[in-house]
């Protein structure tokens, strides 16, 4: 009877879920959500007919449309930290190699439309170099073996057919990989990048395998510096041979081999042109307006054919040219810069076609910045601010930003001069300003997806923590402060010496004052203060790797030295497994000063996943109400950090273990471990709640555990919040659940003031990010009964997935690398970036929009409504007036 | 015994041959005719009569609240405990119901017209009080009225954070 009663409760409670999340309707589909997929870094391209066939850095092969740039299809390979493609051939098909080490997938693509036609798999035993030639009907594995020899394998295209046997040519002059190439059929090779080297060449296609060799020197000439040889892109068989950023072509033809008498760049390419062949390069110019000039040269004598100087987009890297296609006068040639982006120049006209910014197929830093005011709205809020001095300026104010807004008025659009870029009344118009992998800074406007603006900073990596890419990005000052403009700080790490690097900027145009500010140290960690200093900005602490504190801005010292006991920051090394608690205790006003206060070491275990709590998030409920109406009051410390380590075990395999540490004191909280499990882990640690999940081996499924702290009946203090102050450890209740797909990434939903519902975000393998009430992974408490009369979902082991809570609909994700989230300042609404391949940005409100009329709320017919009433009774009032003087008169 | 009876049956029998005998005597008055005068003492009793009419009718009016109250109690096990719209209404008439004759007090009394009745409007505002109560308890048994401390969990402020952490991962 009671398995019956559960059989009717459960759809009914899951029809209850499906109420709590929230679908999309059609006609909503991209009405506040858009998607920008990208490519990567583009590695080889091949132009065909009207479109262009890339394969890129990260392990996808995709389609261009060669008059706009926009992707036709695009094919996602493995892993691009594990497998990157290593050629491409397009013909009437698309013919890929791509894998790692020893295991080669050889794929077959439909060009039209980007289907896998054919796979199969070439597997070395050893694992070796390799390199690839594909002609009509066959691949040849080439495999340089140092100081030994080459081995040359045939295959069929097709089948994966081994053509024979492998040849072996004898090869002792292979000194250095580096210094050997491939082009066309010539395996070529200097010996030694100096005038003395020998040039070797041998055709690894033909039956003879002879080795000719000749002395770099006399085809380079004599002169000083590295020689380097390089590949020339174009399907003819020559070679580079490059001294001091001065190039020098080289043809091989069996025996002979011609070096060409002219100069060449180094990025030059070769294009067939009608049985003619020209040689493209870029040149730098002197113009500042025009940057970047572009020759073609003839391929016999060198003859300048064509000099075009190019109208260069500002903010773009250097650039290269990666493939070109000419036909009659015409030419196409595509580039690549070294901030990843992508473009297409058109020839003769030297016109760019359009570019691609595939920098943002790498995020590693994102931030949402509430907008400025409108001028009329900043010209009101400064009447308030600047009256107060005498009646008149007071006047003469009022006066003057009233005829502006007369003024605005007659002549319109002014408002909207800093490109629309103006609050709304919910702030859901917002700048998402990121920071990507190359250093290039994007700011994007949610409402559109548009870039509004963009800023190079050259020679600048990110960091490397938990092999994530991270730089950090601090709010300094938001936009509210109207003369002041908003300032946001940017760490990150120079590419040549490792040292810190800080970018100080305003979010909204994306202007720096400062410019790159190159710091003498390294990053170990940094930390934005609460406390906003005279001109409304917040300080930030930085610490270097060797415990110095430094401060920015440095003219804050003062205000940070009135907060400096109640200040400390905590840093955790992955590799030597500890976690340190510092203070700043010691300091004096002159110089801050760091001092240990706690250590926790985690060895041998291996860390694997760190999260705290999100500065900003504000906890509404200070308790759950009981179905007995007392209250279990939730213990919030804001200083928590959640930590997920995996240790080897000699009978469990793997051993995951979570602790709660308390950053402050580094006195641990709760810790649990779970056997048999292993990675990859995701943590949420958000209000008084953790969740995480992993993988069981023991069920071989993902297992997802939420945890909850809770101070008990009795609040200690109600009023403030000390880490110090622990008189009772908190109860911790936990449940665990199936989840039935492959997590990527998790992330929770985040509101204003916190009253609104969690919705935990997941983004799942299959390019899907779902949402799941937070009520679903509540533990249940075992002595209080759960069900609809206590708005509580009885325990359910399995979590629903149902389809309607994919917040991108049908709009598969690539690779998901961050789920970011931002409140908007309507309550039941935040604000959503997915960003990987693709960038998703979309709203959520898990509480439905409690705060707002419905979209399809009828204004039109309330006004009717009531102006017919208050019409009506005018009427019958005067009827009656009228009524009443006749019967007088009767 | 017998002599008992022999009362009694005197009492109850008309004695029809005595009527001839005694004819000059008066005839003895009806039953429950009473020869004393009426006519001298008629004004004062009449006035006595009145004003104990008007106690008697103010005390009626000042003990019915206290009468309702079996009523109130049965109307409210009727009731039940669910929240829905017919207990919260007769929920809501309980309650509204004393609190306006506590106000209309004055009124009530004033159709009384002489005495002033202190006694009888306290004992009248102290039955009202007694019909709250038993709408406040009704209340509370319905979970209506806010006296635990859930009740006003919307309202505590967040503690204020005492110390302020930063930090993470070594960036290397």
């Amino acid at each position: 009877m009671a398995s019956f009663r559960s059989i009717c409760i459960i759809p009914l409670f899951i029809t209850l879920i499906l109420n709590l999340t929230w679908a999309l309707y059609e006609d909503q589909v991209g009405k506040f959500d858009w998607k920008r997929s990208f490519v990567g870094k583009v590695k080889y391209a091949n132009f065909e007919s009207k479109r262009l066939i890339v394969a890129t850095e990260e392990n996808v092969l995709a389609s261009l449309n060669l008059k706009d740039g926009h992707i036709l299809w695009r094919q996602l390979l493995e892993d691009p930290k594990e497998q990157q493609i290593n050629a491409l051939h397009v013909d009437k098909e698309i013919i890929t190699v791509s894998g790692a080490a020893n295991n080669w997938f050889v794929r077959n693509w439909d060009i039209n439309s980007g289907t896998l036609l054919s796979e199969w798999t070439l597997y070395t035993e050893r694992l070796v170099p390799s390199k690839f030639i594909i002609t009509k009907n066959t691949l040849v594995h080439v495999v340089p073996l140092t100081g030994s020899h080459l081995e040359v394998t045939t295959y069929n295209l097709q089948t994966g057919e081994n053509y024979g046997k492998t040849i072996r040519i004898a090869a002792p002059w292979i000194t250095d990989i580096s210094n050997c190439i491939l082009t066309t059929n010539y395996y070529v090779c200097i010996s030694s990048n100096d005038n003395l080297g020998q040039l070797y060449y041998v055709d690894v296609i033909s039956e003879s395998n002879i080795v000719h060799t000749r002395p770099v020197q006399s085809l380079i000439g004599d002169g000083s510096g590295p020689i380097e040889i390089i590949e020339i892109e174009g399907d003819i068989s020559a070679l580079l041979l490059v001294r001091s950023k001065v190039a020098i072509l080289v043809l091989l033809d069996g025996e002979n081999i011609d070096a060409k008498p002219f100069n060449l760049m180094p990025n030059a390419i070769c294009v067939l042109n009608e049985d003619r062949t020209l040689i493209f390069q870029l040149e730098a110019t002197d113009d500042p307006k025009k940057l970047i000039r572009v020759k073609s040269k003839d391929f016999v004598n060198g003859d300048d054919e064509l000099s075009i100087d190019l109208d260069y987009p500002l903010g773009l890297g250097a650039p290269i040219i990666l493939a070109g296609q000419c036909r009659g006068s015409s030419c196409d040639l595509l580039l690549t810069t070294t901030d990843n982006a992508l473009l297409l120049l058109k020839l003769p006209e030297g016109k760019i076609l359009w570019t691609r910014e595939e920098a943002l197929s790498n995020i590693v830093a994102t931030e949402f910045f509430e907008l400025p005011v409108s001028e009329l709205d900043a010209s009101i809020e400064n009447e308030f601010k600047t009256s107060s001095s005498s009646i008149l300026n007071m006047l003469i104010h009022r006066l003057s930003t009233q005829v502006k807004q007369l003024t605005n008025l007659v002549i319109g659009g002014q408002l909207l001069s800093n490109n629309g870029l103006v609050r709304d009344k919910f702030g859901l118009h917002k700048i998402i300003v990121v920071a990507t992998k190359v250093g290039k800074l994007f700011a994007i406007d949610t409402l559109t997806g548009s870039i509004a603006w963009s800023y190079r900073l050259p020679n600048v990596k990110s960091f490397n923590s938990l092999n994530t890419k991270k730089m950090l990005l601090f709010v300094q000052r938001t936009a509210r402060y109207a003369p002041l403009p908003a300032q946001c700080l940017l760490l990150a790490e120079d590419s040549n010496t490792g040292r810190g690097v800080l970018f100080q900027f305003d979010p909204i145009t994306g202007f720096s004052s400062n410019g790159i500010e190159r710091l003498n140290y390294k990053i170990a960690q940094a930390l934005l203060l609460p406390y906003e200093d005279e001109d409304n900005s917040k300080p930030v602490i930085v610490l270097s790797t060797s415990n110095e504190v430094f401060l920015y801005p440095s003219t804050s010292r003062t205000l940070v030295y009135q907060h400096i006991n109640n200040v400390f920051i905590y840093v955790v090394d992955s590799v030597r497994g500890l976690l340190r608690g510092f203070s700043f205790h010691h300091s004096t006003e002159r110089s801050l000063k760091v001092s240990p206060t706690w250590e926790v070491r985690i060895n041998p275990s291996k860390l694997v996943a760190l999260s705290a709590k999100h500065p900003n998030e504000r906890v509404h409920s200070q308790g759950r109400v009981l179905p007995d109406r007392s209250v279990y009051y939730k213990y919030v410390n804001p200083n928590l950090i959640a930590i997920a380590t995996l240790s080897e075990d000699s009978v469990h395999k793997h051993v995951l273990s979570i602790y709660l540490v308390d950053g402050v004191t580094g006195l641990i909280l709760y810790s649990t471990s779970h056997k048999r499990a292993k990675g990859p882990v995701h943590l949420i640690h958000s209000e008084n709640w953790l969740v995480y999940s992993y993988f069981s081996e023991r069920f071989r499924r993902t297992e997802i555990v939420g945890a909850e702290l809770y101070e008990g009946h009795l609040q200690s203090n109600s009023t403030v919040f000390s880490s110090h102050a622990v008189s009772l450890l908190p109860h911790v209740q936990t449940q665990s659940y199936i989840l039935p797909a492959n997590p990527l990434n998790m992330a929770v939903t985040l509101t204003e003031r916190g009253i609104t519902n969690k919705f935990l975000l997941i983004s799942l393998s299959n390019g899907g990010v779902i949402e799941i009430p937070w009520l679903l992974l509540q533990p249940r408490f075992n002595d209080v009964p759960c069900g609809p009369e206590e708005s509580c979902i009885p325990y359910m082991p399995e979590v629903p997935l149902p389809n309607e809570a994919v917040i991108n609909y049908n709009q598969t994700l690539g690779r998901i690398s961050g789920i970011e989230v931002a409140p908007a300042r309507l309550e039941s609404t935040s604000h959503v970036l997915v960003h990987g391949l693709d960038i998703f940005y979309t709203r959520v409100a898990p509480s439905k929009t409690f705060d707002v009329l419905k979209e399809d709320f009828d204004h039109l017919m309330i006004v009717l409504v009531l102006s017919g009433l208050i019409l009506a009774s005018y009427v019958t009032k005067h009827l009656a007036s009228k009524k009443a003087l006749k019967q007088v008169w009767k | 015994m017998s002599n008992k009876q022999l009362n009694r049956r005197i009492k109850w029998s008309l004695d029809s041959v005595r009527i001839n005998r005694v004819s000059t005597e008066p005839l003895a008055a009806p039953p429950a005719y009473s020869s004393s005068n009426v006519g001298s003492n008629n004004e004062v009793s009449k006035k006595t009569d009145v004003s104990r009419l008007i106690t008697k009718k103010s005390w009626d009016l000042a003990l019915a609240p206290m009468k309702q109250v079996p009523m109130n109690l049965f109307i409210m096990y009727m009731a039940g405990n669910s929240i829905s719209i017919f207990p919260i209404m007769m929920v809501g008439m309980l309650l509204m119901r004393p609190l306006q004759a506590i106000w209309s007090t004055k009124a009530t009394f004033k159709m009384m017209e002489t005495s002033s009745a202190v006694l009888q409007m306290i004992v009248y505002v102290l039955g009202n009080f007694v019909n709250i109560g038993l709408a406040l308890y009704k209340c509370h048994s319905m979970g209506l009225l806010p006296t635990h401390a859930s009740d006003w969990l919307a309202f505590v402020e967040p503690p204020i954070r005492q110390e302020y952490l930063g930090g993470g991962l070594i960036l290397s």
